[in-house]
């Protein structure tokens, strides 16, 4: 605790507190202050209006009976109060003493401070007025200032007691907030160097008292929960790239060797130099691929996201691939409804048909018919694309999303094995689902997207690891059920 | 044509500058941004190749400068930046078109002819002509020998595309971006020009 006070005092919270104190405190001064003043004023009035009177009944006296009949009520007003709290005093006029109980004044007229000697305490202060007579000399009456004196006395203890208490709860509060902001200051920082050291899936614990800093923490995870996925991503990629792409690299490397040592004619070397150029395309399509499907993962940035004529991009893609549909003698139908509209990237979702086409069109014999058809429910709009090719055996269809990932007979077909990953990218992307269900014979790829009413999908979306760390509104819940694992893909 | 390439690939930029040259152009070759500014401010070429991560001022920037500058000869960008938003920020700072490394040097042949014909963006043609064969911008109608031929959308945007480039090789590529707008190669057949 006094390691850290230095710190405390420096924390901006503690400054704060000191910054209240002080203005808190000066305005309480002020007010202290005018009310002493005004409390002093009031009671000296008082007292004033206490002596006054008294003169101007004595004035009265004097009036109407002379020097005598003053001396005498002078006289009886002593006798009746010796100790107070009125004293009298009259002077003739050479200043000496003619009755009273005061000690003789040489102060002339007006009002004065002045000391009584008492029986109960050695002084007691008192408020004189003096008037003078006709005669030369002067009247004193004086009243004891006590209770005014009382109160200023009260005004200062109760003020002094009252500051004092404030201050040491100020203080003492200002440095238990600073305590408690600093530990968790701490906490955030200290994850903050846990996640630089390289413990990426480190997150802020939060207290749950729903208050600004767990708000805070809140964003703070999330931000680490989206880097943690863009990361994770980066790396995957690298290793997808050292196990995938060294092996069609070591191939290419092989053919030049073997060209060096055998080719012996310019047909040889060209032969060779084709078979190199075909190799590079395949391994520059795989690292394409591998690019565009990390940089999809690692959020691509949702505000390009507009609406899309779904109706008219189905019908691009189709009129796009029937040419080539053709010189595989394969036949691609299209049911598509008018005005179908969806939420998202025009370029990503064409890539995402187009690639779901393509696997169909792929893995078809010649002859085979493709059928993409729309479907439609008030919430959903659902694209089917089925073919009639060999389909895919449903423990395997757990499978076919990962990268890479070929059966075991189409291993001779080309293709780099990432086209249905990056469907799966780019769906995540879109919160649209995708199911896997047999055509008896064949497969169906299903997507699923939202009707353009319901509300788009949160800005943040991101490939699935990231939705383990932000659970989706229930509303989109039902679009990414289980099916992207082919679990519910429906009979087989 | 007049060509001037600006790429600090030493390599990459050779093979193209005498690719570009075997088909009878004039090539220019600069490796730094600000060089490659200088010059296309001062020489008249018809064409700038501009590949966008070079040192000094960066293609983006300098295609930028040029266009605040009031010089509008066609760029071509040549580059590894193949994301979905590079190429449109590419085209938003001036490109007239992107073509992404690594390429099929026909295609870039192409590419490169079809932006040196490209008529200047101020006179705006409304009449196509390729012998009888006439197509009308404004009505959108197309007429041989006279005789109106009816045709779909798509097939006007085609046709277009094709009468703006005649006598010129137009990649696969090319349509997809222009007339389908679908920017990447549907692997099926292989990049293969038509």
């Amino acid at each position: 605790m006094f390691a850290a006070l230095p710190r405390i005092l420096r924390t901006s919270s503690f400054r704060l507190t000191l910054l209240c104190i002080g203005s808190f405190g000066a305005s309480v001064l002020i007010l202290f202050g005018v009310m002493y003043w005004a409390a002093s004023v009031y009671m000296s009035n008082s007292l004033d209006a206490a002596v006054d009177s008294d003169i101007t009944e004595l004035a009265d006296v004097l009036q109407v009976g002379g020097d005598a009949a003053l001396e005498a009520l002078v006289k009886e007003r002593v006798r009746q109060t010796p100790h107070g709290p009125m004293f009298y005093l009259l002077q003739d006029a050479k200043g000496d003493v003619v009755a009273g109980n005061l000690l003789p004044v040489r102060g002339g007229e007006g009002r004065f401070e002045l000391k009584v000697r008492n029986s109960d305490a050695p002084h007691v202060t008192a408020h004189a007025h003096s008037i003078a007579l006709p005669d030369g000399g002067y009247l004193t009456v004086a009243v004891d200032s006590f209770p005014r004196n009382k109160m200023r006395k009260l005004i200062l203890w109760v003020f002094g007691c009252s500051a004092a208490t404030s201050l040491l709860l100020a203080f003492g509060g200002g440095a238990l907030m600073s305590v408690n902001l600093l530990r968790r200051i701490e906490t955030i920082s200290r994850a903050a160097r846990d996640i630089m050291a390289g413990d990426f899936s480190r997150r802020i614990p939060n207290r749950g008292t729903g208050d600004e800093f767990d708000h805070l923490v809140a964003s703070l995870n999330a931000m680490l929960a989206r880097n943690e996925v863009a990361i994770e991503s980066v790396r995957q990629v690298s290793n997808d790239i050292a196990h995938d792409l060294r092996t069609p690299l070591t191939r290419l490397r092989q053919r030049l060797e073997l060209a060096q040592r055998q080719a012996r004619s310019v047909e040889g070397w060209r032969r060779a130099a084709q078979g190199c150029i075909s190799d590079m395309d395949a391994i520059l399509e795989t690292f394409g691929g591998l690019l565009r499907i990390a940089q999809i993962e690692s959020g691509v940035p949702t505000r390009r996201f507009t609406k899309v004529d779904l109706s008219e991009l189905l019908r691009t893609v189709i009129e796009v691939y029937q040419p080539m549909a053709e010189e595989k003698e394969q036949r691609l139908t299209a049911d598509i409804a008018s005005g179908l509209i969806v939420w998202g990237d025009r370029e990503l979702l064409t890539q995402m048909v187009a690639n779901v086409i393509e696997n169909a069109m792929k893995h078809s014999p010649s002859g085979a018919s493709i059928g993409l058809a729309t479907s439609t429910s008030p919430t959903m709009i659902a694209v089917a694309v089925s073919d009639s090719g060999p389909g895919i055996p449903a423990e395997e269809r757990v499978h076919v999303f990962r990268r890479f990932y070929r059966l075991e007979r189409s291993r001779s077909t080309p293709g780099s094995g990432l086209g249905l990953s990056l469907v799966e990218a780019i769906a995540a992307l879109h919160l649209a689902g995708i199911e896997l269900t047999d055509n008896g014979p064949g497969l169906c790829v299903t997507l699923r997207f939202h009707a353009p009413d319901q509300p788009p999908p949160a800005r943040y979306c991101l490939a699935k690891s990231q939705q383990e760390a932000r659970p989706l509104p229930a509303s989109s819940s039902q679009c990414r059920p289980d099916t992207t694992e082919g679990e519910r893909s429906g009979p087989v | 044509m007049k060509i001037l390439l600006i790429e600090d690939d030493r390599e990459n930029a050779d093979y193209v500058a005498n690719g570009l040259r075997e088909e009878g152009h004039l090539v220019a070759q600069v490796a730094s941004g600000a060089e490659g500014l200088i010059c296309a401010m001062g020489n008249g070429f018809d064409l700038l190749i501009v590949d966008r991560m070079i040192p000094g001022l960066d293609g983006l920037n300098l295609v930028k400068s040029l266009r605040a500058a009031g010089n509008h000869t066609p760029v071509l960008f040549l580059t590894a930046l193949g994301g979905v938003e590079d190429r449109v920020s590419g085209l938003n700072a001036g490109g007239d078109d992107y073509l992404i490394k690594p390429f099929a040097f026909s295609e870039l042949v192409a590419r490169v002819a079809a932006l040196g014909r490209r008529p200047h963006a101020t006179v705006a043609e409304t009449r196509l002509h390729v012998l009888d064969l006439e197509l009308d911008l404004l009505s959108r109608t197309v007429r041989r020998h006279g005789k109106l031929i009816e045709l779909q959308p798509r097939e006007f945007q085609l046709l277009e595309y094709l009468m703006r480039h005649a006598g010129q090789v137009v990649t696969r590529t090319m349509l997809l971006e222009h007339v389908w707008d679908i920017h990447f190669d549907p692997h099926t057949t292989s990049s293969r020009p038509t």
